[in-house]
């Protein structure tokens, strides 16, 4: 017996069957057939987005905890095709607020038709800052008002998007900017330190990018990887120190007229960059400009990037080694009959001036900077293997290792080289023919105000990472002189340039000191008037606390380095003990009242 | 007779129809107890999911303001506002020839900077949040079948203290 309605029943079944079958025919249609790849790939859209998490650069701080460079906010602004509904207004507004944008340009982009997922999104400007991006949302704003009160789709700037992010930023302008480098932050993807410390120590204070997957679904979501922000560093260099010598530098630049010059301030005891000037100076906060301010093979920082021949601050290794050696002592006299001296009877030596200054002990070689003197102690005294020998252990031919990128070296021109001559030695011993850095010259003579040792020059002190600090320990590279032959020679320029009168002196202290003129090679020789004129000296004498060192390249007051490098050295030693709180000397060794 | 018997201890239908529709009733019930239980966890694990989305986005703009404003006070503190501003004030650089030094004992002008605590030897870094309270039932079960001897020691995943 059939049930009631059984009919109708039945056709309810089947229907739902072929409802059903149609249902998984079709899911099995979509999976195989060529629609289904594309299909997966749209949906990826809406899936999420894979993001690169770039942790937050380190700061640079100076010695005292100023910050030298750290990160601020800016903003990429974009167009997300998907979105954009009006593209007129979308180019009107951003050519009327952002600077260098240009309607027709942006109008291009936002009228595209719309690309496929991994097209659809262009970059107008890397970095915005929050002032314009205000600009922007409040137009937004005001646009989404008007829509609404007018029922129409336009004005309308959707589409048009920005996303914060950090950029560089050194607080202190142009200070210090020669040491620190800059980093290139426009394109995220490449963007790293160049010179300085930016560059040498760029993966420590970058840190390590992530990249994770951040999905639409809420279900999925979870917490972001904890980042580690990139480490921090603390300088050697004292920023008012630093502030002091770039002022002290553009001053004497003014005066003197000359092309470029550096001042460098260390620590001979230990090897810390206390202060680092160098021409031209260089806002990093506006890198893009570098081209600008060194155009062509103009050195980013001098006081590493630049040899020259440095003249008679050499005569200060030459003595050293003279000294260490036993060649010579204090009381050894050279006898300056004729003011001329012969290297192998073919190539005359003369003095500065010139002139002949008779009967000399080895101080007065160095008061007056005598180059018949100490090319008689180099060749006939100390002779080639010995001298080359103390040059080298002086470290020169060779980077200091410094940790500053770009570090410039001229590799040292030895008796074994086919280019070597005799009369090399006797220039070598006074500072010609042969190429220096100012900081292989600060290194150098360190080790005179160090009791022979020679600290590695460095301009980190501590590194900050994941919470912990660092400090570097200062190393020491080498021991060329014996700490006897160090404060001998210490005292003899102290008397040298007391004796002297010299301008490089600082009442109330006692320093040690030496000028240098460097004559500048030309392809025909040393033709030029042009000099380099330098100053070294250390202070002070007893307990040296501080190495100066004073380059002014190619001045038009006056060619000689006592003339001009001298004055500088002592502005700038004045102001120095008062900001490194060293007392001059009656006070700090207790005989004031004596 | 037989018949008479057999019919007395029959169920009679509508007692059986109750049955199959008490039954039907409660497994709609427990199924509709279920999917709204489930629905009730995971319109919370949604909410939660946004929330964590809200608060990454919260701490990002929090990051941004503290560089900014690490930065505004970098420039306000900068060199050459702190010159300009001392100049305001009346002071001057001083005379290295009319200084008055005084010493002070214990006050070391180049003291080292400490900006975080020394370096230290980490052992080992173990995990604040336990994985018991970061997997389910279901996966902590698992756990003890395939790693009896991790979980025996306490040290990783076990629900007890």
């Amino acid at each position: 017996m059939k049930m009631p309605f059984h009919g109708r029943y039945l056709s309810i079944v089947i229907i739902c069957a072929i409802l059903g079958g149609a249902i998984v025919v079709q899911m099995v249609r979509i999976n195989y057939t060529i629609y289904a790849q594309q299909l997966i790939a749209k949906s990826e859209d809406y899936q999420g987005i894979e993001k690169v998490i770039y942790p937050s650069r380190g700061n640079i701080y100076d010695r005292s905890g100023h910050i030298l460079a750290t990160n601020q906010v800016g903003y990429e602004l974009g167009i997300d095709l998907k979105f954009v509904a009006d593209p007129e207004s979308i180019a009107f507004s951003v050519a009327s607020i952002i600077d260098d944008m240009d309607y027709v340009n942006v109008y291009e982009l936002a009228n595209t038709e719309k690309r496929d997922v991994e097209n659809r999104y262009f970059v107008l400007s890397s970095y915005v800052s929050k002032e314009k991006i205000d600009e922007l949302a409040r137009l937004k704003e005001n646009y989404a008002e008007r829509r609404q009160e007018q029922k129409s789709s336009k004005p309308s700037l959707s589409g048009l998007v920005w996303y914060p992010m950090q950029q560089r930023t050194y607080p202190e302008g142009t200070l210090a900017a020669n040491i620190l480098g800059f980093y290139n932050y426009f394109s995220r993807e490449t963007a790293q330190g160049v010179y300085g410390i930016e560059e040498s120590y760029n993966r420590l204070l970058t840190g390590k990018p992530e990249s994770v997957f951040m999905p639409n679904d809420p279900y999925l979501v979870e917490a972001l990887p904890d980042t580690q922000p990139g480490a921090s560093l603390v300088l050697t260099i004292d920023r008012d120190i630093q502030s002091m010598i770039e002022k002290t530098l553009a001053d004497a630049i003014e005066w003197s007229d000359a092309e470029g010059g550096t001042i460098i301030v260390a620590d001979p005891k230990t090897g810390e960059i206390l202060g680092m000037a160098s021409t031209p100076y260089f806002n990093p906060n506006e890198y893009w400009k570098y081209e600008e301010t060194f155009p062509g093979i103009t050195p980013y920082n001098r006081a590493i990037g630049t040899t020259y021949e440095p003249g008679s601050v050499f005569k200060v290794i030459t003595m050293a080694a003279g000294l260490d050696s036993g060649v010579v002592e204090p009381s050894s006299t050279y006898n300056d009959a004729s003011g001329v001296y012969w290297v192998a009877n073919s190539w005359p030596i003369y003095n500065w001036d010139g002139g002949a200054w008779g009967e000399q002990d080895m101080t007065g070689c160095m008061q007056h900077s005598l180059n018949v003197c100490l090319a008689h102690i180099a060749i006939d005294l100390l002779h080639e293997d010995l001298f080359y020998q103390y040059v080298q252990a002086f470290g020169f031919g060779k980077s200091t290792g410094i940790d500053l990128a770009s570090e410039a070296n001229y590799p040292l021109r030895l008796p074994t080289s086919n280019q070597w001559v005799e009369i090399d030695l006797a220039t070598n011993s006074f500072g010609q023919g042969i190429a220096v850095t100012p900081i292989q010259m600060v290194t150098a003579i360190s080790a005179v105000a160090n009791d022979g040792l020679m600290m590695t020059p460095h301009v980190v002190r501590s590194v900050i990472d994941r919470g912990q600090q660092y400090d570097v320990t200062p190393q020491v590279i080498n021991s060329p002189i014996s700490a006897e032959t160090a404060r001998t020679l210490t005292q003899m320029l102290t008397v040298a340039l007391e004796e002297e009168a010299s301008d490089a002196l600082v009442e109330g202290y006692s320093i040690a000191g030496k000028t240098g003129t460097g004559e500048i090679p030309t392809e025909f020789g040393y033709t030029s008037e042009l000099t380099n004129t330098s100053f070294v000296g250390w202070g002070p004498s007893d307990d040296p606390q501080f190495l100066v060192y004073v380059w002014l390249e190619k001045p038009s007051i006056s060619k000689w380095g006592s003339v001009v490098a001298a004055p500088v050295f002592r502005d700038v030693v004045e102001q120095l003990v008062v900001l490194m709180r060293i007392p001059p000397d009656n006070i700090r060794l207790g005989t004031a009242n004596e | 007779m037989k018949n008479q018997i057999l019919q007395a201890y029959k169920q009679a239908p509508w007692r059986i129809q109750i049955q199959w529709i008490g039954l039907f009733l409660l497994a709609v019930v427990l199924i509709a107890a279920i999917t709204g239980l489930y629905l009730n966890i995971s319109a919370q694990a949604a909410t939660s999911g946004r929330k964590i989305q809200y608060l990454e986005s919260d701490i990002e703009d929090i990051n941004n303001e503290i560089a900014d404003l690490t930065t505004q006070l970098a420039e306000a503190q900068s060199t050459e506002n702190m010159r300009a501003r001392a100049e305001e004030l009346g002071f001057k650089m001083i005379d290295p020839n009319n200084a008055v030094y005084l010493e002070i004992p214990g006050y070391d002008p180049n003291a080292d900077l400490v900006l975080a605590p020394p370096r230290v030897n980490i052992i080992a870094e173990s995990p604040i949040v336990k994985s018991s309270y970061k997997i389910s039932l279901w996966e902590w079960f698992i756990d003890q079948i395939w790693q009896p001897t991790i979980n025996s020691t306490g040290i990783e995943g076990g629900m007890l203290p």
